[in-house]
């Protein structure tokens, strides 16, 4: 029944006598046959006239199970020419809306209209009033009016993005927190809106004590936070509203999963300014659900999950040309939409005939038209250290686009660098100074030609080390002769010693020669020089000065025996006497005393 | 025959430094090199043909030739400052030369000693030391402070000597790029990969040398084989010592 009622619940009642005269047509339809009880009815009671003149008076509905919210009023009228006869209409539409007072069956009662001294009479109109909060039927859904926000302009709204009022039935309140977002199912590191109203359809002087809830689990941009209230018309269940935005930010969920934002709280002041405000009150907004979505399978290696938004990725170097030793910039710039905070770009990886110095990161960030914009800009000095054509080859990054709900991969192009060598005479790295006095420049010729040694030196010549070496053998030689020298040299008295019966004998035979010359005293004479030379050399006994007990006691001392004392002291008396007594002795008695010395000094020689 | 044999050196040497002052180099690089290959050993001599072959462009001829001047006198302020002159304009500029940087350095505090004297003085001093030490020694003569400090001298004279010798043993392996470019090659042969490139005046050690190249070492440590042709030696041969050695052409300078 009520299923039928929006098409069909135009009740066309009339009055008999106006369907008979054709005069007035009343009607009267509501937007739907069910409303929740904080929600808001339309209703329209048109009249049309056929008649020029006044129209008559409408007498609304007494309204028993409603309060009027609102009323306006449209007229129309329009002239035609039916068979060549002129025809009027006038149409008048009133237009209410009506909040229920209690749930359950409720009757909006007939609507009269007094015209030409007749009474005209709507239909009842039966709606069903549900509980606070419930959404009417699919079936009784109610055409919407126009949404004025889309009328002023701006981007159209993607599938994501939600109305912020679109499940918003006010009901009687006047003053209504509203939180929302554009999308309640975003990907990690997707962009939401998080936004802030308050619809009031009283006078709101102002906002006091905004709590923002705590946004864990985001990394949050502020978008807009007006500073002044500025209200928008909204029309709510038909209910004209003033929607101020209080907070706008940009969300960048970090993880998956489900997440409730709290809900927000605002001090609200009321009333005309500071003079006339009637007071305040405290308005909470509903808490937010959100179902964050991981990225979808299908990961590049090594795709950083930061790498989300819609991003370019370009590559620059400045200067192409240079001379070696100077420095570039290379620039890797990453522009687009998303959380630039989170964005990870490549990086350039050592490059032969390079220097590279440690890059450094600057981001920029912007809101254009809701949406947080970043640039990521890595800036590198490269310094080519070799002449000829170098490679700063192309770069790639991975990242997700929530939008397309892909991934892409975004490539740089690569850039070749030309590297010159550096001008003659300029310090290829620093910048050329002005009017520059240093020293330098390549200094006058000599005119005077020099002689240098060339050949080799010293210590490198045949002759150097033996000459070194020579005077420490010549030093060990002296030493070696030296020592050989003292090893054989003969102590002279041991010399005499040795040498004591050689010198008797030579005595001896110089004797014999004596006696051959017939010198009698000479030859005796060597015959006792030879024995007592022989003591003093052998026996170390002096004889001259000994008296003959004294020598016979010395030898007899060095081990000589009595006899052989007792002869050596008679040859010495034989021949002292015979030295003295001339004639005394004839020729073999001479031989025979040679001999007996001989023997003398060999028994003593025997003995020493 | 030698004085008029001096007398045309000296008219060469003029003559070339006249075509230098009228900006004819090349008629006084000929000049030059014609007095270099009878055999002149100078300073001045060097440090001209250097400033020639600077004014010519060819750096790395020139940075040979300074550097042979100040092989020959290390003292030679003019070389030495010509020699910074060309360096200040190469090409390659080392990075991190901390590796033979300490090796240049003492390269070149060794290189002004004076050790042709030092060795002579050694020489003296050590025969006098141990003449003293025999008198000492053998017939006890009272010399033994002479002699000890005789000694001591000597080992003054001796360390001398050796820096001179080591500063004249770097010196021996001295080497400047004289080709305009090369490339550095993993190994002695033309088909070996290249990681890096020389350019002309760069002074670098020659460490080997093998069948037509040269294994160079640079002030920081890379190494790499040249051809011969693109190195030449500081010292040439029949220099200090070094042999004479057939086949060693000088690089083809552009």
């Amino acid at each position: 029944m009520k299923s039928s009622a929006i098409g069909s619940a135009v009740l066309l009642l009339l009055a008999a006598p106006a369907f008979a005269a054709g005069e007035v047509e009343l009607s009267a339809t509501a937007d739907g046959d069910s409303v929740a009880l904080d929600g808001t009815l339309t209703l329209q009671i048109t009249a049309t006239y056929q008649s020029k003149g006044d129209p008559g008076e409408l007498q609304l509905p007494a309204f028993s199970d409603f309060d009027v919210v609102s009323r306006s009023q449209s007229e129309q009228v329009s002239f035609a020419f039916v068979n060549g006869a002129p025809s009027f209409r006038r149409t008048i539409v009133t237009t209410l809306a009506l909040t229920p007072k209690r749930a359950g069956d409720a009757t909006i009662e007939p609507a009269k209209l007094e015209y030409h001294g007749k009474t005209y009479q709507s239909a009842a109109i039966k709606i069903h009033v549900l509980g606070a909060g419930a959404a009417p039927p699919a079936s009784a859904q109610r055409k919407r009016p126009p949404d004025p926000f889309a009328q002023l302009g701006g981007a159209p709204a993607t599938p994501d993005e939600l109305d912020p009022f679109a499940d918003v039935h006010p009901g009687q309140r006047d003053l209504l927190l509203r939180a929302a977002v554009d999308n309640d199912r975003p990907y990690v590191g997707q962009q939401i809106t998080y936004s802030l109203y308050l619809l009031a359809r009283i006078n709101v002087s102002g906002i006091d004590k905004l709590q923002l809830p705590r946004l864990d689990g985001f990394w949050s941009e502020e978008i807009e936070a007006p500073q002044q209230l500025v209200g928008e018309a909204r029309i709510l269940d038909g209910v004209p509203y003033r929607a101020f935005l209080l907070r706008k930010r940009a969300l960048f969920a970090l993880r998956p999963g489900h997440v409730e934002i709290e809900p927000a709280e605002v001090e609200v002041l009321t009333g005309f300014g500071m003079l006339f405000s009637r007071g305040s009150s405290r308005r909470t907004s509903q808490g937010v659900t959100l179902e964050v979505q991981p990225l979808p399978p299908g990961k590049p290696a090594g795709f950083d999950p930061g790498n989300v938004g819609q991003w370019t990725l370009t590559s620059t170097v400045d200067p192409q040309s240079v001379n070696v030793g100077q420095p570039v910039t290379f620039r890797l710039v990453a522009t687009g939409h998303g959380n630039v905070r989170d964005l990870r770009l490549p990086k350039l990886a050592a490059i032969a005939g390079l220097r590279a110095y440690d890059a450094t990161t600057t981001d920029k960030e912007s809101i254009e038209k809701g949406q947080v914009n970043g640039t990521r800009t890595v800036e590198q000095l490269l310094v080519p250290e070799r002449t000829g054509t170098v490679e700063i080859p192309a770069l790639a990054m991975d990242v997700f686009d929530p939008q397309a709900r892909q991934y892409r991969t975004l490539h740089t192009d690569a850039v070749v660098l030309r590297v010159a060598p550096a001008a003659v005479g300029t310090a290829a790295s620093e910048p050329v100074a002005q009017n520059l006095l240093a020293p330098g420049g390549v200094r006058p010729i000599r005119l005077k030609l020099g002689s240098a040694q060339r050949g080799p030196p010293p210590w490198s010549r045949q002759w150097f080390w033996p000459l070194l070496a020579l005077p420490p053998f010549g030093l060990a030689l002296l030493m070696g002769v030296s020592g050989m020298r003292r090893m054989f040299r003969i102590d002279p008295e041991v010399k005499k010693l040795r040498l004591a019966r050689r010198a008797a004998t030579r005595r001896l035979r110089g004797a014999q020669a004596l006696l051959a010359r017939g010198e009698a005293a000479a030859f005796y004479a060597e015959i006792a020089r030879a024995i007592t030379g022989y003591l003093a050399d052998k026996q170390k006994v002096v004889a001259a000065g000994l008296t003959r007990d004294e020598l016979a006691s010395a030898l007899a001392a060095r081990g000589q025996s009595d006899e052989t004392v007792r002869k050596l002291l008679r040859v010495l008396d034989d021949c002292d006497r015979a030295r003295f007594a001339p004639g005394s002795g004839d020729l073999p008695l001479r031989e025979a005393m040679l001999g007996r010395a001989d023997q003398i000094i060999g028994e003593l020689e025997d003995r020493a | 025959m030698i004085l008029a044999l001096l007398l045309a050196q000296s008219q060469l040497f003029a003559d070339a430094n006249t075509a230098y002052l009228s900006g004819d180099m090349p008629r006084a690089i000929a000049s030059y090199e014609a007095l270099v290959s009878e055999g002149i050993a100078s300073a001045e001599l060097e440090t001209n043909l250097g400033a020639a072959y600077l004014r010519s462009g060819k750096r790395g001829l020139a940075a040979l030739h300074f550097e042979r001047a100040l092989f020959l006198d290390p003292g030679d302020d003019d070389a030495r400052a010509d020699l910074i002159e060309v360096r200040r304009g190469n090409v390659d500029k080392l990075e991190g030369e901390s590796e033979e940087g300490g090796t240049e350095t003492l390269a070149r505090v060794l290189a002004p000693l004076p050790g042709f004297t030092a060795a002579l003085v050694l020489l003296a001093l050590w025969c006098a030391g141990w003449v003293l030490l025999a008198l000492r020694i053998v017939w006890s003569r009272p010399v033994g402070l002479w002699a000890g400090l005789s000694f001591a001298l000597a080992g003054v004279a001796a360390l001398v000597v050796f820096g001179a010798a080591e500063g004249r043993r770097m010196g021996l392996q001295r080497a400047v790029v004289v080709a305009q470019a090369s490339p550095a090659r993993e190994g002695p042969n033309e088909k070996s990969v290249s990681h890096f490139e020389v350019h002309e005046g760069t002074t670098v050690r020659v460490e080997d040398e093998d069948a037509g190249f040269r294994r160079v070492k640079l002030a920081n440590g890379l190494t790499g084989w040249l051809p011969s042709s693109a190195v030449e030696l500081v010292v040439p041969p029949g220099w200090a010592g070094r042999p004479v050695m057939a086949g060693a052409p000088r690089a083809d300078q552009p």
